[in-house]
């Protein structure tokens, strides 16, 4: 600790910077994990990652780039299949989400026993990730496009609820007491009072979380959920150019959605 | 006619504007189930699934948890977990450092509007590249191991932090480092006493924040072998080894809330 003679004779002791703790337990979290994550260089082929960067994004043999792209249009369907999975799941599973919102909203319902439960549902939900939702669904009814609908319908109800919530109980109350003070019943004020001022950003977070969705159910198809991702999986260990492909449609289909979410989103603030 | 009754009949009637939109809403959910590879005969079979899946979740592995007899200690879900939440914390740390500068060079306030503009698209390339993906190529050079894990999400991260660290950059104060010129600091100082304590806490919740997504994405990268939960995930899912599957369910719920939990204190603390 240093300290310092000031003019007037008084001393100060510069204290001491909490940072070096913060930065002393991240070096040692840092150190144990790395522990567990085997370095082994003899397996690491960086002329590899040159070879498969190629072989993807050149046709493949006696292929021409005119096959190449040309394979791009018999990608219609996947592409179609996405895009619906992540629409009908982000709309149904967003609807699912409104009740659930409702009833977590403490200054709603302001019973514990009411809103605890119904956050702790939604807490346990959103811990799973799509891809593990798309694999039981594929377990339930198969692989095609269902099982994509159920995840991502599932996934969208988790964090649409929880996002809602958040929005619900930071509302200005007023108009809702205005309402009840004049007689109205709790779905009238819900209907008068609530839903205008959440209406907005409840559409904004719907194109947002259909921007996310549509990320990830091009990868779903990947564990048999349809879409993009099954058109990976199938081609991964001999088409790699197909593959290659693959990814640049979803690249594209991806960049399109965000830039599209992003003006929609300006346009509704 | 009161003025009330006057000022109702005013209101825009958008009926048919409503109308029209839920039906074009109902059409396009029609047409996604429409899909010709929806298997509707599957939901006969819905009961015993649910039958298979619910005896399976109840026969809990506790061997399998911990990894003791007949598997061993770097097979059991305990293991593999922390291997996850490694793969997620130091990749999370790589892509916080490679985002710094990537954060000044798509920030307006320090490299001008021009440079801005490109740096932003490279974060949106690496944004909108699917992680899954880059893994999928990262294993080629790699090799089958967390280490690709590791590297996928340092990567990936880089997209989302680097965009929010220039947001960060860019809503500071300027004052101060005004006030730095004024005394006659240099570029280092101008850094130490002007920026960074400005940016720091907004950099730190960003990544604590970036560390919960990363969490999440590190349980399914195993899927194509980098490492973590995601391979025996995927093997157990494909088997249908329900017993198995839960437990690995339960480790990552647990390692989710809890690193959740952590990280939304510290946020907490930070702001």
């Amino acid at each position: 600790m240093t300290k310092f003679t000031l003019e007037n004779g008084k001393t100060v002791t510069k204290p001491f910077n909490k940072i070096w703790i913060i930065v002393g337990v991240v070096i040692l979290l840092l150190y144990l994990f790395s522990l567990l994550i085997p370095v082994n260089l003899g397996l690491i082929q960086l002329s590899e990652l040159k070879v498969i960067l190629q072989k993807m994004f050149s046709p493949k043999g006696t292929r021409t780039w005119g096959d190449y792209f040309g394979y791009l249009l018999t990608l219609q369907e996947p592409l179609v299949d996405t895009l619906s999975m992540s629409f009908a799941g982000t709309l149904i599973g967003s609807l699912m989400a409104i009740p659930l919102a409702v009833l977590s909203a403490k200054n709603i319902v302001k019973k514990a026993y009411i809103y605890l439960p119904a956050r702790t549902i939604m807490n346990l939900f959103r811990t799973i990730p799509a891809m593990v939702l798309a694999l039981i669904a594929v377990f339930f009814v198969g692989i095609g496009v269902l099982s994509g609908i159920i995840a991502i319908t599932l996934f969208t109800f988790s964090i649409m609820s929880k996002m809602l919530y958040e929005v619900i109980e930071t509302i200005d109350m007023n108009p809702v007491e205005a309402l009840e003070s004049t007689g109205a019943s709790k779905i009238e004020s819900l209907r008068y009072a609530v839903m205008p001022q959440v209406t907005p950003i409840f559409l904004s977070y719907l194109i947002y979380i259909f921007e996310i969705n549509v990320r990830s159910s091009t990868i779903l198809g990947y564990v048999g959920a349809g879409g993009i991702g099954m058109i990976i999986k199938d081609n991964i260990l001999y088409n790699y150019d197909r593959v290659g492909a693959s990814i640049i449609l979803m690249f594209f289909v991806i960049l399109v959605v965000q830039l599209f979410s992003s003006f929609a989103r300006g346009r509704l603030q | 006619m009161t003025r009330a009754e006057e000022t109702l009949r005013k209101k825009p009637k958008k009926w048919l504007i409503n109308l029209v939109f839920i039906v074009a809403i109902i059409a396009a959910l029609a047409i996604s189930f429409s899909g010709s590879r929806i298997n509707w005969t599957r939901f006969e079979t819905i009961g015993i699934s649910l039958r298979i899946m619910f005896t399976g979740l109840a026969d809990f592995k506790f061997n399998f948890l911990f990894g003791t007899d007949p598997y061993h200690f770097e097979e059991g879900v305990v293991y593999m977990t922390l291997v996850t939440l490694a793969i997620a914390f130091i990749g999370t740390f790589i892509g916080a450092v490679l985002a710094i500068p990537f954060g000044f060079l798509a920030s307006v306030n320090v490299v001008g509007k021009k440079i801005a503009r490109i740096g932003e698209a490279i974060l949106v390339i690496i944004r909108v590249f699917p992680e899954i993906v880059l893994a999928l190529i990262l294993v080629k050079g790699f090799g089958m191991n967390a280490l690709t894990g590791v590297l996928t999400i340092g990567i990936h991260s880089i997209g989302m932090l680097g965009k929010l660290f220039a947001e960060a950059i860019d809503n500071m104060d300027k004052s101060p480092l005004e006030a730095l010129d004024a005394v006659g600091a240099n570029s280092w100082q101008k850094i130490r006493y002007g920026i960074i304590p400005q940016v720091a806490a907004d950099i730190s919740s960003i990544t604590l924040y970036r560390l919960d997504i990363n969490v999440r994405s590190a349980t399914v990268l195993g899927i194509v072998g980098a490492g973590g939960l995601g391979a025996s995930l995927i093997l157990s899912a494909e088997n249908w080894n329900w017993d198995i599957l839960g437990t690995i369910l339960l480790a990552i719920i647990v390692m989710v809330l809890a690193v959740d939990a952590v990280s939304s204190y510290l946020r907490g603390k930070l702001l």
